[in-house]
């Protein structure tokens, strides 16, 4: 039966992107036993994503300087031959145990403690037409050019907001894809906001600059106060309508115009993956520029429960850099209370430092509430169960304007993706005024086969 | 057609085949399922269970399970399983 699907080693580490491997590599080199989960195929996370295994796309694939770092720490790792679990789906932990589904097989980390470093995925703001296939995130598109070297598409509208839509669009142009328009929908005051939150910080200085010279140089303008408002398309998308916002983020319906594309790649931001640390009973709060509910941990990277760490986006959205910074925190917090070693404070300072930079630039780019109403009564908010905004908002009157009245109502949030992509549009869009109920983090936090809950392998 | 989304000149490993909907698709090894069907210009992988309208990939990563597909009827995301010689997918469904 469970036979011996069980790992075991000191340190569990959910996640292999930039904050999870600074803690594996920290902990492997103070000499502690580290197994890192990810559900992705190689090392990297999403931000250092790489090619598959046999590719080689030399230097045609637009890199920003900040990369060179994810290449050092992935190199790193591979040297200190850190063991990775690729394919590996978490779906339930508790203390000192990590149970997760590889190959349809059940398997259990059994770890003395845990790092929660699973990253973030993508805001969404629903419009009409974004359930046409065609429509995708900012951070598929950079999959389908960092990961698979494919181009997303012939013709792309880039939109929503944030610093991710620069990489993005600067990876769509490096794959051949014409970018007819890249809007970014906070006003271009956020621009001056977030450069000034960067200065004294030189790797994120470089960063923009990077990215201003490539935009020059490719001849694409980032328009600013700008968002797409529909998209169109018989089966898939063929055209979108994009538009000018108004002082409060909403369209401005007399500056709309169509273009002919055939991808639409929108980010709005993005959203902490905080359910691991829910169901681990880790103490969360709401942040909304860090992108939603965060995890709260201490300057040791220490979460509310004891034998649990957190870093990178769990603790709010703030890009690798804060991710590597915390990850060695962690690790170092994690060495001195294993081994005699003791915890070097100016790591912390490091990351706190890294922090403000990037909690600066976040606020500059926060959703400006307007920008709900490209939302129509009849747009699907709810992808999972197909619930349009105008039968969320009955539920809302009847149930009570909260997300769980909401959920009570009408199903919204209860599919398979578990309210990830709905979840805080629910929130924004009919809970004005109301601070966001908690997410519930239910076993399996991932849709898994009912064999992997059934046959748990035990220690 | 239109042109190939492969990027040109990136080293690739070989070909291999897999059936959508019991139509051949080719693909390069590494690649998801989701992927060589994006590249074969397969954008709908499912049908909305209530309204019918079709559906694809939107996150690519794993967590929203648009890009849902069946694999000897088990529902599987098509973005985080590669594709492999002679595998036989159908269209998915969430449910």
């Amino acid at each position: 039966m469970s036979g011996a699907r069980v790992l075991e080693a000191q340190v569990g580490i959910v996640g292999a992107g930039p904050g999870g491997m600074a803690a594996a590599l920290h902990l492997a080199r103070a000499g502690i036993t580290v197994v890192l989960l990810d559900e992705g195929f190689r090392a990297g996370g999403q931000i250092y994503r790489q090619l598959p295994e046999g590719y080689d796309a030399g230097h045609r694939i637009s890199e920003p300087p900040s990369h060179r770092a994810g290449n050092h720490l992935l190199d790193a790792v591979a040297r200190e031959r850190i063991r990775i679990v690729h394919g590996a789906t978490v779906w339930n932990a508790r203390p000192g145990q990590i149970y997760y589904e590889q190959n349809n097989e059940s398997w259990l980390l059994a770890c003395e403690q845990i790092v929660l470093a699973p990253g973030a995925y993508d805001r969404c703001v629903p419009f009409p037409g974004w359930t046409l296939p065609g429509v995708i995130t900012a951070g598929a598109a950079q999959v389908m050019v960092r990961g698979f070297a494919v181009a997303p598409g012939q013709r792309a509208l880039v939109c929503g907001t944030g610093p991710l839509l620069l990489p993005t669009v600067t990876a769509l142009a490096s794959a051949g894809v014409k970018v007819v328009a890249a809007l970014e929908a906070a006003p271009r005051s956020a621009m001056w906001a977030a450069l000034r939150g960067v200065i004294g910080n030189g790797a994120r200085m470089r960063e923009a600059l990077f990215y201003a010279r490539s935009l020059l140089r490719r001849g694409i303008r980032l328009q600013w106060g700008a968002s797409v408002f529909a998209a169109d398309g018989d089966g898939r998308v063929q055209s979108a309508l994009i538009g000018k916002l108004d002082q409060q983020g909403a369209p401005r319906p007399e500056t709309a115009r169509r273009i002919e594309v055939d991808v639409i790649c929108a980010g709005f931001g993005l959203v902490p993956a905080i359910e691991l640390g829910l169901l681990l009973s880790c103490a969360a709060r709401y942040d909304a520029p860090r992108g939603g509910h965060c995890l709260v941990v201490d300057e040791q990277q220490r979460t509310s429960v004891d034998s649990v760490y957190a870093v990178g986006e769990i603790v709010g959205i703030g890009g690798a850099e804060v991710a590597m910074a915390e990850g060695r925190v962690a690790g170092a917090a994690i060495a001195a209370r294993l081994t005699s070693v003791s915890f070097d404070p100016r790591l912390a300072l490091h990351a706190r430092s890294e922090r403000r930079a990037a909690d600066a630039m976040l606020r500059a780019f926060q959703l400006r509430p307007g920008l709900f109403s490209i939302c129509k009564p009849d747009t699907v908010v709810c992808r999972c169960e197909d619930v349009t905004s105008s039968q969320a908002a009955a539920a809302g009157e009847l149930y009570g304007r909260t997300t769980r009245g909401i959920k009570m109502g009408c199903r919204a949030g209860m599919g398979p993706c578990q309210a990830r992509i709905c979840g805080l549009n629910l929130h924004d869009i009919f809970c004005d005024g109301v601070e966001p109920d908690l997410p519930v983090a239910q076993v399996p936090v991932k849709p898994v086969r009912t064999a992997t809950m059934i046959d748990v392998p035990r220690r | 057609m239109s042109r190939d989304l492969r990027m040109d000149g990136v080293l690739r490993p070989p070909e291999i085949t897999f059936t959508f909907a019991g139509q051949p698709i080719s693909a390069r090894q590494g690649e998801t399922i989701a992927m060589a069907l994006w590249v074969a210009g397969q954008k709908a992988l499912r049908n909305s269970s209530k309204d019918g309208a079709p559906r694809g990939v939107l996150c690519n990563m794993g967590i929203c399970y648009e890009c849902l597909v069946r694999i000897e009827g088990a529902p599987v995301r098509a973005c985080m399983v590669l594709a492999t010689e002679g595998l036989n997918v159908e269209p998915g469904g969430k449910s």
